[in-house]
């Protein structure tokens, strides 16, 4: 099955932002989980020397799924935003993927969290790195 | 469910402190499970280890390698930090769960591996840049401060001469990874028939950013190395001339907010 036949099945609804609008704001709480269907989208974190963008998400691209594998409750990790021209979004049915996500046996929803959990801290990482980089360049001038 | 509990394979293995658990760039497919102990992940560039992250109980390990099959290969390595405990996932089972997995849980996986890849290769290019500074080879060599810059993989198309020829002279080539201290392009080895490649030959290079402006500036070979086939070559590039209206426009384009 490619991926245009599972859209089929996985899509509740469709949306489009303008360039520069918010998606996902960070810190919010919310478990919709979105596809990119055209257009980009930028990632960025609030960080102590102000926001920075730490990937470029483009058509296929997935976000929003921490929430599915995390606590409910858990707020947004970081932000995304329509970048460079309007974005067309999917938002993938959630109930369904939470279902398919709970039939799993341990061992493989374990892999999926050790995943996300990874991608998590590897983007705090990026986002300090980068903001420890732009001090030491003003610093030096 | 609890039935696929039960017969999966595993296997209980004891680390001392320091032990080598996982090795970066081997094969292997095996998860690890951290029972007791603690585990640093790291990955090894110029000699360094970049640590990537530090485990404890109940964590796993392993399982890049495991989802991204296509390579097999071990995209870092794993050490014992204290004397730990690890129980091993035969693979076996876990793959054919994980093909048998609903496609669109499956696309879904795929996608956040390939950003945790791409966040992972970023974290070592922007700490080695790092390291460098620290070891101050800022002195040796001027435009090395400019290396911070954020180093912007792309893939542009460029055309390029030797300094002092006439501009109807048009070499192609692509840049692959550019920064505000130099570039790196790929040619095909033709190009080295007609003119001369060596280590410090200066070369204006044109190209056309995404934007649409253009963009020329002057850079010499510091490496050349083999593309990915034997028709094509890798010119590691330092820039030498850059205007102040070209610096500011690529400073732009590469800036990482």
């Amino acid at each position: 099955m490619d991926i245009q036949q599972l859209m089929q099945i996985y899509l509740s609804d469709e949306e489009t932002y303008e360039s520069g609008d918010i998606i996902i704001e960070e810190g919010s709480t919310g478990n919709w989980i979105y596809i990119i269907m055209e257009g980009q989208a930028k990632v960025t974190k609030r960080t102590d020397a102000g926001i920075v963008t730490i990937d470029t998400l483009k058509k296929g691209a997935i976000f929003g799924e921490m929430a599915l594998f995390g606590k409910l409750q858990d707020k947004r990790s970081a932000s995304v935003i329509a970048a460079d021209g309007p974005i067309r979004l999917g938002v993938l049915d959630f109930q369904l993927l939470l279902r398919d996500y709970e039939a799993l046996s341990p061992q493989l929803k374990s892999l999926i969290n050790a995943l996300i959990r990874r991608l998590k801290e590897s983007n705090d990482r990026v986002a300090a790195i980068v903001v420890e980089a732009n001090q030491k360049n003003r610093q030096t001038g | 469910m609890n039935s696929q509990e039960t017969v999966f394979p595993v296997i209980t293995l004891k680390y001392r402190a320091g032990d080598l658990i996982i090795k970066e760039g081997d094969y292997g497919i095996s998860i690890y499970k951290i029972v007791e102990g603690k585990v640093v992940i790291f990955q090894e560039s110029e000699d360094e280890e970049i640590a990537l992250s530090t485990l404890g109980p109940d964590e796993i390990f392993g399982e890049i390698a495991f989802l991204n099959r296509a390579k097999e290969i071990r995209s870092a390595s794993a050490k014992a930090l204290e004397p730990s405990v690890l129980e091993v996932w035969h693979p076996s089972i876990l793959l054919k769960e994980y093909e048998q997995m609903p496609p669109m849980l499956k696309y879904v996986a795929d996608q956040i591996l390939s950003r945790l890849l791409r966040m992972n290769k970023l974290i070592v290019q922007l700490t080695i840049r790092e390291q460098n500074q620290r070891k101050g080879i800022k002195k040796q060599d001027p435009l090395t401060s400019q290396r911070r810059y954020y180093r912007k993989e792309i893939d542009l198309d460029c055309h390029y001469r030797p300094v002092g020829l006439s501009s109807k002279v048009r070499l192609p080539g692509r840049i692959k990874d550019m920064s505000l201290g130099g570039l790196g392009m790929e040619i095909v080895t033709e190009n080295t028939t007609s003119f001369s490649h060596m280590d410090g030959d200066l070369f204006v290079v044109e190209t056309t950013l995404p934007n649409g402006k253009g963009l020329e500036l002057e850079a010499k070979i510091v490496t050349l190395s083999k593309g990915e086939s034997s028709k094509r070559l890798i010119l590691g590039m330092s820039i030498t001339k850059l205007s102040a209206g070209a610096k500011s426009l690529l400073g732009f384009f590469l800036m990482p907010c």
